[in-house]
This record gives C-alpha cells, sequence and structure tokens, in this order.
C-alpha cells in the first residue's frame, strides 16, 4: 500500500467563492486566494461583535451561529448552572415578543424576586416549611404573570419562516445559539436577534428552572454514564472548574433566582464578547448592511473576567467509586495540556492510535482479540482553552473486570510508551485528518460552528483549519514522548462505576 | 440554480447609509454605538421577504445490469457517496433468524471477505480514510460508501467485495456476539432504552417490532457462519438493490464505475417473503417497571389506523402530530408539560403510519417521581383536547408555514435528495411523494385535525408503561389512573 498525495486542499478550498462574484472588502486581513483557506471575511462592528461572514453556493440556505465566549469556567462556587440556565431563558422572549404586557409582568417579577429570596433564607435557616410556603406561592404568581405571556413566541416567529435546528449548547467555556433560515428570510435572523441581546425578559423563571433540574436528572442524576462523567471530573479537577457540571449542581440551582441570571446576562452578554459567524447562500453585502443596521447600535458589555484558576500538578493516582445499579463501566483520565500547546498534536495523535477505530491498538486488544471490553474510547476535554483530560470510557464486559481492563488498558499504554507508534500507524491518522478537512467542509452550520468556535475561543477563525497542519509535522517519537510524559500513574484519575452489593 | 433577483431598493439604502457611516468610523477601540437598537415586535411585523428563488435540483435516473441509478452530481468538493439500499430485513424472517439478520450489516463491516482477511479490510477503510456505513431496519439493508474521488476505484472495490464475497469469519461472530450480549445485559441501565422496548413489547408481543435481543437469539447455534451466509443470499441480491451515487462524478461515469459492482451482485434466488401483520395490544392499562431512579420515564401509546398514503386523512394527522407534540416548542404537550408546567425537559407526541398495517400513536415524557402522576394528565387531558376541539388557526398556520417555507432544506445536501428518491423507489411510492406531501399539507383545515383525531386518538385507551421507583411516585396515585400491573424486566 503506497500512500496517497497530499490532498490538494488549496485548490478545493479556491471553490469557496463569494456567489455574488464580488471580492469581499478586506476589512481585517481576510484570507487571501491561495492560502488554503476559505474565503471568511472578519468584520469588527463598532461595538465590538466579530461578524464572519462565508457566501458559498448550494441551495439557497443560511445557517447562523451566535457564540458567546462565557460558560461553566466562568461560574463561581455556588451559582453552578448560570451560564446554562441564562441559555435557556433567551428563548423566552423579548420586551415586546412573548408578552401582552410587559410592565404589568415586570411587578410580578419583582414580587417574586422578593419571595425567592426570603425562600432561599428560609431554607438555608432549616424551616423548610416556610420554604415551600413561598415557592408555592411564587407559582401562583408565575401562573398569574403567565396570563400576559405569549408561550413560546420567539420559537414560532422563527418556525413560521422555515427555520431549522433552532436550539442553543452550553459548554465549560462557550454559549452557543443557532439556527438556518432560507435565504429569502435571512433579515429575520438580525431583527429577532439584536431585539433578544437588546431587550430580552426572563419571563416564566421559576418553572424554567424546574425543567433545567428535569434536563439534569436526565443527563445525569438518572444516567449511569452521566454520573460517572461528573464524579469523575470534580475528582481530577481540584482547583479549576472544569471539575464543575456546566449543567449546575441541584443544591445550586435550587438557589438561583432571576435576578442572579440577569445579572450574570447583564455583565457578560456584550456583544464584544461575542462572534456571529453565517455561512451559505447569501448576498454578502447585504446580509453585513443587517448586521451593521441591527446589531452594531447594541452597546458593549464588559470583558468576562479571567479564569486565574490552575489546576495544581497531580501527586499521585486518584480513585472512585460510583454505586449504581448497573452494569460496570471505567473512566481513566490524564492531565494533559490546551488545545492550543505544542504538544497538542502529539496528544491527539495519541489518542487517535490508541482508540481511533477498529484498527487502533486499544480496541484492538480489548474489544477485538481479548473480548474483555465491549466498547473504548478516548477524547480530550472538557473544554479547550485550559489544560485538558485526556480521557478513555471502557466498557468491560461481564466475563471480565474493570481491574481487568484496566491493566490491559495500562500494559498497551506501556508499550507505546518503550516502541512509540509505528510509521504506519502514524500515516493512517494522518490520511484520516487529511480526509476529515475535506468532509468538515460539507455542511454549512458545521462550517460555522467551526468559525465561530476558533474565534471566539482563540481570537482567530483559521485555528480551526491550521490546526490540522500541526498534525503533518506529528513524528513517531513525538508520540512517543508525550505518551511518557502525561500518561503517567500519579497523573491520572480513575473512575469505576459498579454495581452495590446489595443490588445485585 | 436561477439568477439571483436584484436586492430591494430599501436595500441599497441601508446599505449606502452604512457606507457613509463608515467613513465617519471612530478609532478602533472606542465603543461609539447608536441607540437604541432597530429591533422588537413592530420591525419584526414590518418586515417583507421576497419569494425563494429556486430550483430544485433534478435526480438523474439510469439502469446498470438491471439496477435502478439515482445519480446527482456535485463537484463543490472532492467526494463522491455512493449509497445502496437493500429491500429485506430483519423483519420478514422467523424468529429463529432474528440475530443472523439483525447481525449482517454488523458482519459484512467486520467479518471480513473471500479476498481479504477481517484485519486487512479494517487497515484498508483506515488507510484511504474511507467513511462506510452498514445498517439495518425491520425491512431494509442498507449501505454506503464515502470516499475522496481520487480513491473511489479502490474504495468501490474494497466496497464491492464487502457486499458480494463476505466469509463472516467465525471469530469476529463470536466478538460481536460478545457485545451483543453485553447490550442485552445492559438494556435495563438505560430508563428510556428500557421503556420504549417494554412498551413495544407490550403492544406488538411477538412480532418484530416487539422482539427484542436476548440470550436465546444470540445461542451459537443460531449465528454460525452459514446462518449469515443464508440471511445476506435473501437479501444482498440484485432485485432487491436501488443504488445512488452523488458527489463529484458525471452521468457518463456512473455505468463504468459501478458496473464491476453489480456484476458481480448475483440476482435473487427467491423473492422476500411479506412482512408479518401485528396484532397490537387493545386493551388499555398501566404498566410499572420498578427502578429507583430520580426521574421517571413516561410511554403511552395504542394502535392507530392512519397510513402513509396520499391522502387527506393522513395529512390532517400529521399536521395534528405536529400541533399536539411533533412539532418542538410549539407544539401543545411541550407548551403544557414543559413551559407551563416545568415538568419536564422533553415531551413529545408519536405517530407511527406504516403503510400495510397498523401503527401507534402516544406521547412519551420524563419527570422527577412525584410528578408522574400529573405529567400522564396533562398528557392525557391535552390529548382530549385535539379531540374535542380544532386547533386554532394560528395553530395549523404555523405549522404549515414551517414547511412550506422550509421546504427549501428538503434539498440541502445531493446526498439527502437522492436517499429520500431512493426511499420512494424502493418502498414503490409516487416518485413525485415530495411534491403531494407539499400539496397535501396546505389543503389540512383544522376541522380536518379534529376530524381525524376524533375517529384515531382515544386518551383513555392508551397503554401505559412507566420505568421508575414507585415508592416515590407513589403506588396509590398511580392507581388513580387505572388498575396497575408490575413487569419484571432481568
Amino acid at each position: 500500500m503506497t500512500r496517497w498525495p497530499a490532498i490538494g486542499l488549496a485548490m478545493v478550498l479556491a471553490t469557496f467563492q463569494p456567489v455574488d462574484g464580488q471580492r469581499p472588502t478586506s476589512r481585517d486581513a481576510p484570507s487571501t486566494p491561495g492560502d488554503g483557506l476559505p474565503r471568511v471575511e472578519r468584520i469588527v462592528l463598532q461595538n465590538g461583535l466579530r461578524v464572519l461572514l462565508l457566501p458559498r453556493p448550494g441551495a439557497p440556505t443560511v445557517s447562523f451561529v451566535m457564540q458567546y465566549a462565557i460558560g461553566g469556567v466562568h461560574e463561581r462556587p455556588g451559582e453552578t448552572g448560570v451560564a446554562h440556565l441564562l441559555e435557556h431563558m433567551l428563548f423566552k422572549g423579548t420586551a415586546t415578543i412573548g408578552t401582552t404586557d410587559v410592565e404589568a409582568e415586570r411587578e410580578l417579577f419583582e414580587h417574586m424576586d422578593r419571595l425567592h429570596a426570603s425562600a432561599v433564607a428560609a431554607a438555608g435557616s432549616g424551616d423548610t416549611v416556610e420554604a415551600q410556603r413561598l415557592r408555592d406561592e411564587i407559582d401562583e404568581l408565575e401562573d398569574e404573570a403567565r396570563t400576559f405571556v405569549v408561550g413560546n413566541e420567539f420559537d414560532r416567529i422563527l418556525s413560521r419562516a422555515g427555520a431549522q435546528g433552532l436550539n442553543a449548547t452550553t459548554t465549560s467555556e462557550s454559549t452557543t445559539y443557532f439556527v438556518e433560515l432560507p435565504a429569502n428570510r435571512a433579515e429575520l435572523f438580525f431583527a429577532l436577534e439584536a431585539d433578544r441581546l437588546a431587550n430580552p425578559v426572563f419571563r416564566e423563571f421559576y418553572s424554567e428552572r424546574d425543567v433545567v433540574m428535569e434536563e439534569r436528572r436526565m443527563r445525569v442524576d438518572a444516567s449511569p454514564g452521566g454520573t460517572l462523567y461528573e464524579r469523575h471530573l470534580a475528582a481530577a479537577y481540584t482547583e479549576h472548574p472544569y471539575g464543575q457540571p456546566v449543567v449546575g449542581f441541584m443544591a445550586d440551582l435550587e438557589r438561583l433566582g432571576r435576578v442572579d441570571v440577569e445579572r450574570y446576562y447583564r455583565t457578560y452578554y456584550g456583544p464584544n464578547n461575542a462572534v456571529l459567524a453565517v455561512v451559505g447562500n447569501f448576498d454578502r453585502g447585504e446580509v453585513e448592511a443587517w448586521a451593521r443596521h441591527y446589531l452594531e447600535p447594541i452597546p458593549s458589555g464588559r470583558e468576562p473576567r479571567p479564569v486565574d484558576a490552575v489546576e495544581p500538578p497531580q501527586r499521585g493516582e486518584r480513585r472512585i467509586e460510583v454505586e449504581w445499579d448497573a452494569e460496570t463501566a471505567l473512566r481513566i483520565g490524564w492531565h494533559v495540556t490546551d488545545s492550543r500547546h505544542e504538544d497538542a498534536p502529539a496528544i491527539a495523535m495519541l489518542s487517535a492510535v490508541l482508540t481511533g477505530g477498529r484498527t487502533s491498538r486499544l480496541y484492538r486488544r480489548l474489544v477485538t482479540d481479548d473480548r474483555i471490553a465491549a466498547s473504548v474510547f478516548s477524547s480530550t476535554g472538557p473544554g479547550s482553552r485550559f489544560a485538558q483530560l485526556f480521557q478513555v470510557d471502557l466498557t468491560p464486559v461481564q466475563a471480565s473486570s474493570a481491574e481487568e481492563v484496566e491493566r490491559v488498558v495500562y500494559e498497551e499504554i506501556r508499550r507505546l510508551q518503550e516502541d512509540g507508534p509505528s510509521l504506519e500507524e502514524v500515516e493512517r491518522v494522518r490520511n484520516q485528518i487529511e480526509a476529515g478537512r475535506v468532509r468538515r467542509l460539507q455542511s454549512n452550520l458545521g462550517l460555522a460552528f467551526q468559525i465561530a468556535d476558533s474565534e471566539s475561543l482563540f481570537g482567530d477563525w483559521t485555528a480551526t483549519f491550521t490546526a490540522a497542519d500541526r498534525f503533518r509535522v506529528v513524528t513517531v517519537d513525538d508520540v512517543r514522548r508525550v505518551a511518557r510524559q502525561y500518561l503517567t500513574p500519579e497523573n491520572r484519575t480513575v473512575a469505576i462505576l459498579r454495581r452495590s452489593d446489595s443490588a445485585r | 440554480m436561477t439568477p439571483r433577483p436584484s436586492p430591494q431598493p430599501s436595500r441599497y439604502r441601508v446599505i449606502g447609509a452604512t457606507l457613509m457611516g463608515l467613513a465617519a468610523a471612530p478609532a478602533p477601540g472606542v465603543t461609539q454605538v447608536q441607540s437604541p437598537a432597530p429591533s422588537g415586535r413592530a420591525v419584526i411585523e414590518s418586515l417583507a421577504f421576497q419569494p425563494l428563488d429556486f430550483e430544485q435540483p433534478e435526480v438523474g435516473r439510469l439502469e446498470v445490469e438491471g439496477v435502478d441509478i439515482l445519480h446527482l452530481e456535485d463537484r463543490g468538493l472532492p467526494l463522491v457517496t455512493v449509497h445502496a439500499y437493500f429491500r429485506g430485513g430483519y423483519g420478514l424472517f422467523p424468529r429463529e433468524h432474528y440475530a443472523a439478520a439483525m447481525g449482517l450489516p454488523a458482519l459484512l463491516r467486520y467479518g471480513g471477505t473471500s479476498s481479504r482477511s477481517a484485519a486487512d479490510v479494517d487497515e484498508e477503510i483506515a488507510y484511504y480514510a474511507h467513511q462506510l456505513s452498514f445498517g439495518s431496519a425491520g425491512g431494509s439493508v442498507t449501505s454506503s460508501l464515502n470516499t475522496l474521488t481520487e480513491h473511489l476505484e479502490s474504495g468501490l472495490s474494497l466496497w464491492g467485495d464487502m457486499l458480494t464475497r463476505p466469509t463472516f469469519d467465525q471469530g469476529e461472530i463470536e466478538a460481536w456476539r460478545t457485545r451483543q450480549l453485553e447490550g442485552v445485559a445492559r438494556r435495563v441501565d438505560d430508563p428510556a432504552r428500557l421503556a420504549y422496548s417494554e412498551l413495544n413489547r407490550l403492544l406488538f408481543g411477538d412480532h418484530p417490532v416487539g422482539w427484542e435481543m436476548d440470550e436465546a437469539d444470540l445461542d451459537p447455534d443460531r449465528l454460525e457462519p452459514e446462518d449469515f451466509h443464508s440471511t445476506h443470499e435473501r437479501i444482498i441480491c440484485r432485485d432487491n438493490l436501488v443504488l445512488g451515487v452523488t458527489g463529484d462524478v458525471r452521468r457518463d461515469e456512473v455505468a463504468s464505475l459501478l458496473g464491476p459492482f453489480l456484476s458481480d451482485l448475483p440476482s435473487c434466488a427467491d423473492s422476500l417473503p411479506a412482512a408479518p401483520i401485528p396484532e397490537i395490544r387493545r386493551a388499555p392499562g398501566i404498566f410499572l417497571v420498578e427502578k429507583e431512579l430520580d426521574q421517571a420515564v413516561i410511554a403511552m401509546a395504542h394502535p392507530s389506523d392512519i397510513r402513509l398514503r396520499d391522502d387527506p386523512e393522513y395529512f390532517s394527522a400529521l399536521m395534528g402530530n405536529a400541533i399536539l407534540g411533533g412539532g418542538g416548542f410549539s407544539s401543545r404537550l411541550l407548551a403544557r408539560v414543559r413551559t407551563e408546567e416545568g415538568y419536564a425537559y422533553s415531551a413529545a407526541s408519536l405517530l407511527t403510519t406504516p403503510r400495510r398495517h397498523e401503527g401507534l400513536i402516544g406521547a412519551t415524557t420524563r419527570t422527577r417521581p412525584d410528578h408522574v402522576v400529573p405529567a400522564i394528565e396533562v398528557v392525557l387531558e391535552t390529548m382530549d383536547g385535539l379531540t374535542s376541539e380544532a386547533p386554532t388557526v394560528d395553530e395549523l398556520d404555523t405549522t404549515v408555514s414551517q414547511i412550506v417555507n422550509g421546504f427549501v432544506f428538503n434539498f440541502d445536501t445531493p446526498s439527502s435528495i437522492v436517499a429520500r428518491s431512493m426511499y420512494y423507489l424502493a418502498q414503490e411510492m409516487p416518485e413525485d411523494w415530495l411534491e403531494r406531501y407539499w400539496t397535501g399539507v396546505q389543503e389540512v383545515t383544522p376541522e380536518s385535525i379534529r376530524s381525524v383525531f376524533a375517529e384515531h386518538l382515544r386518551p383513555d385507551d392508551m397503554t401505559i408503561l412507566v420505568v421508575g421507583d414507585p415508592d416515590r411516585i407513589g403506588r396509590d396515585a398511580l392507581a388513580t389512573l387505572g388498575p396497575v400491573t408490575r413487569i419484571e424486566v432481568r
């Protein structure tokens, strides 16, 4: 088998010409033909909002991704979940969308906020009866406020326009809102997004907080995998907020009030903390004009406070056990680097060599040959800006045990630390990365996510594309070195979920 | 695609104003913004939209070696996707062949070929970075190859080999069986999966929809290579196949590219058996799977005789289902259960409309234990509301507008266009089904929805399954809904 030639990626991306045939006006050093990057134009509005425009041929649809560089790591202990709860609240409408009388609503909000503060105080002092009485009163007031609410109107306006995939997601480091629209209705996005950014109203707050608690139950409290993940991260990170759950601890969610979420919004949701990526078949000039018309007048906000917590070096193996009425599962994590560190490409290569598909070392050994595990995956996370955890997820089969699987994992890692990967293994991963560079260009929404994320987290939309270049220079020795440096016993945290004796 | 129309004059005025504004832009870093932002209801209601200028891409159709091939060229990226749809799946064969038929797609992928060992196949796929998929539904087996154009020939050679000359390596069968047994053991760990499979079992009984893989299915005697070969022979043959090609390939290249694969593919020795007709449970009831959980799963349904066909009843049921709980945040179930009551993160209705037998109509949600009974009551009340009173004109208009205005998304990617056309062809549906659907939904009226739900939706007849902790749900509270039958699961 011969290595296939490098793909002419610059040629592929050169097909990304603006559909209107105009050359983008270069405001902020956009990519130039031949540099191997898509023809994204980056515009910075006067209020600091960065707008990334990528017109492409194809069906007349447009994908919008609005990303704020705010997420779980910006939450203080005691307020976990606030970024995610705010994400939910931004679908509740504005001063004119979703209401028949916003002033009447606001009067009731103030009353509810006072009751909530009293309920938190009562619960804190152990007076659960009074706390419940106050919560019941809040429910009644929220029902009264609901008489002024036009339910889910924000969603309905977009639905009627033919929107697809309206949703949002919150991670450790960012909060991202996205939707796709037919190209002839693209202006609607700007009008609605400007209104939601400038004039949101956090109505139906307490029932939505209940919804978020149900989301936590679904993803964590009633899920063995979700619980194991949460406990594992909490054990691995003792100082850094990567150890906090983005969905929030239940006790924190119970304490959060409408004013907490509104304060968080007022502090951090300035356009200067946001990136808007627009990808699809649209007229560049028209879309820029809408961005300026609707979004530029919105005032800037404060810069997010820097995350100054640093996870101290781990000085010994940590092990935790989670009891659950479920079959055994195992997670092993090692502290590594942030995703921009010079070792990051070699760590990604290491991950692919260990668990990237059926030819990978751990899959072949554990699943195909020894048949002691049903599955094995690895990832780095939970974010990318700060020192990550390289995580391996394993599902031992019933005839085996977590300990046996763990032993074989370490055996394979030792082999890699001693001999490194073969040239063929490295070449195989490189080929997959090269093909991935082409495949990732297929989806407008996927591209919008990639450039928004790179710009939002690293201030450089090209990072998502140039990162692949860094893989080309990773060597066998690099992979062996990072395996030796990071995958050490004292740097790892092991979490095992297994059935308690009483549940057997 | 036709040329785009010129922008509206008003847009030019906006652009002009912006350019003038740029000339007087402040120094970088200084925030100087006008206020307030033009936004709010008045602005949104004043927007006017041009009609969408769009011509549907035309899917080409050709026949090679007696097999229909659909083709849509897309030269944007150096990628090609080849899709195969074979009629025939695990739902057509007796239970003793269930595991072999279910496992056929996996073993086509993992089991090696007469000229390549299983490991060689894995190496070749990884080295050339091909993406291959193999899957199965009750009535079909599907497979696809996605590869860079420069590796198309080698990719097709490998893919054709896997489909036409599999060896079903004994070791790979055993490895697959081990993973399946693990899946059987872990079925009860996921409460949602457990609820849906138990509801299907309750409603469909001994019918493929109600089957759940168990240890007896995975008896090694039922999983010899010969079992896979015989299933393969019945399904992976020329008369069952429809092919689709999209991407960086011209139409005049298709026959020569796919000819070798098709000439290797034998004709089908026997026609496929007819799909069995289920006897779906009609008696209502409350069923409980006891599991200590912080959140219970609720799933409910009863049989429905609404069939997929070009008929006002079908389109009315589709629109009614979207209004009831299939249409996201704008639907009634989500508005009531989630937005108003805060009982659940998700709540949705379900409507299945098989063409040859009855389907289901029902709903599902998840909530904390003490909200189980009130949540069920709200779901049933919401259903009842649509059987007694027509939805509002506004509700119907929202649902239909989303489909009509978003119709262009049906043509978003060449692969989805061709895959849809292949399905219509394989299922012997009208080629213009999408156009009929577009017309049909626009003819639905609020009254036609009320009428179809009054006839077909019966909240009192629901088989309701709850997976959760009865002590926290409240055994007495649950019994207020009706006699409760406890289900034992392993």
